[in-house]
């Protein structure tokens, strides 16, 4: 019996992946993150979370992107500008390409991969700086083996709004296998409960869902929680994490060009 | 007694300043508020003890400056992003290059 649930949960999750139900194309959501000690909440950084159409030879692509961007106050301090692209599949989100641009407090990386799920491989090239080469940067390039659904971290994140949340029962879980830093990493998503939240665009219905890693200790604990609207659109509206003191959220603070 | 709530409240009216200059000043209201706190006992037992209470005014001090600007700094903040002028110039850059690199894929794999 418990094998049959589980069979049918999975079969709800894969089925949902054929169609892009939960947003299009000039989509636009803008986050604050922020750092809460005690109640007091200090922010730091505004995230945004864009969609665009890119045309190409063969087709149309869907251009998924984020950026972070510290506010001005800390830009003295601990500046960061993250730039995190995806281009996928418009009705699949199959991922195609996958450009990590990240500038933190002077740090530099660069990473792109190109998939290609025919051969099940990625093509991945690390770029840091380094003061050993003529052109001031250090290239790693790598062909790395992923499993037939591995995705890029945005991808995961666009992906997860796409589920059938409101068929699965709580408790339901599901697992994702996600391409970072040249590794495959499992994130779980659990669907813990139904809540009314405040925020931002409004008082909200959502679906709370808890995050874990499961062959990795980046996120510690079980206290890593996410809230997807319970609508079509399935925004994240809130997001939270448990850090050393404290902990760190992300609330939206605006939602443009809703699919539904 | 008295040596150890004046060592606690200049540890955490001088902490209290250091977070009110960062922009953390949010977080600054914990330690003045600790230090307040150990500045009153530190002056009621300089004052039975009949001793000078000259360093116990430096904690008082350095606390009200440290209330001050975080207060100050909690009603003037702006969160306003800074300077992304380079961030966008990637981001075109970056989709121009993206577009030649996807040229060369079948969509339809």
């Amino acid at each position: 019996m418990k094998h049959l649930f589980l069979f049918l949960a999975l079969g709800f999750l894969l089925t949902a992946n054929a169609q892009n139900n939960a947003f299009k194309a000039d989509e636009k959501l803008t986050f604050t993150a922020g750092y809460n000690m005690s109640g007091l909440m200090t922010d730091f950084a505004q995230v945004t979370m864009e969609t665009s159409s890119v045309k190409t030879k063969n087709g149309s692509l869907l251009r998924l992107k984020c950026k972070a961007t510290t506010y001005t106050k800390w830009d003295n301090f601990f500046k960061i500008r993250d730039l995190y692209e995806s281009y996928v599949n418009p009705t699949t989100l199959t991922p195609y390409l996958y450009k990590r641009d990240i500038n933190e407090g002077g740090h530099y990386k660069f990473v792109k991969y190109n998939f290609n799920h025919k051969k099940k491989s990625v093509k991945s090239l690390i770029r840091k700086k380094s003061k050993n080469f003529e052109s001031g940067f250090w290239d790693r390039n790598e062909t790395v083996k992923i499993k037939g659904n591995t995705k890029d971290i945005v991808t995961t994140i666009y992906h997860l709004r796409n589920l059938d949340i409101k068929k699965a029962s709580i408790g339901d879980s599901d697992t994702f296998t996600v391409l970072f830093d040249n590794e495959e990493t499992k994130f779980r998503f659990t669907y813990l409960a139904k809540e009314t939240i405040n925020t931002a665009i409004g008082k909200k219905e959502c679906y709370k869902l808890r995050i874990s890693l499961e062959n990795n200790d980046a996120l510690k604990g079980n206290s890593n929680f996410l809230w997807l609207t319970a609508d079509e659109n399935k925004i994240p509206v809130y997001a939270k994490f448990k850090v050393a003191v404290g902990s760190g959220e992300l609330k939206i603070k605006s939602a443009t060009g809703l699919k539904n | 007694m008295r040596l150890l709530f004046i060592i606690l409240g200049l540890i955490s009216s001088i902490l209290a300043v250091i977070l009110a200059v960062l922009p953390l000043s949010n977080f600054a209201f914990f330690p003045a508020i600790a230090a307040l706190i150990f500045g009153i006992l530190a002056f009621i037992k300089s004052r039975q003890e009949n001793k000078t209470k000259h360093t116990v005014q430096l904690i008082f001090l350095l606390t009200i400056i440290a209330l001050a600007l975080a207060t100050f700094k909690s009603i003037t903040a702006t969160t306003e992003i800074g300077d992304t002028e380079q961030l966008e110039q990637l981001d075109e850059n970056s989709l121009e290059d993206s577009k030649e690199e996807l040229d060369e894929i079948d969509i339809s794999e």
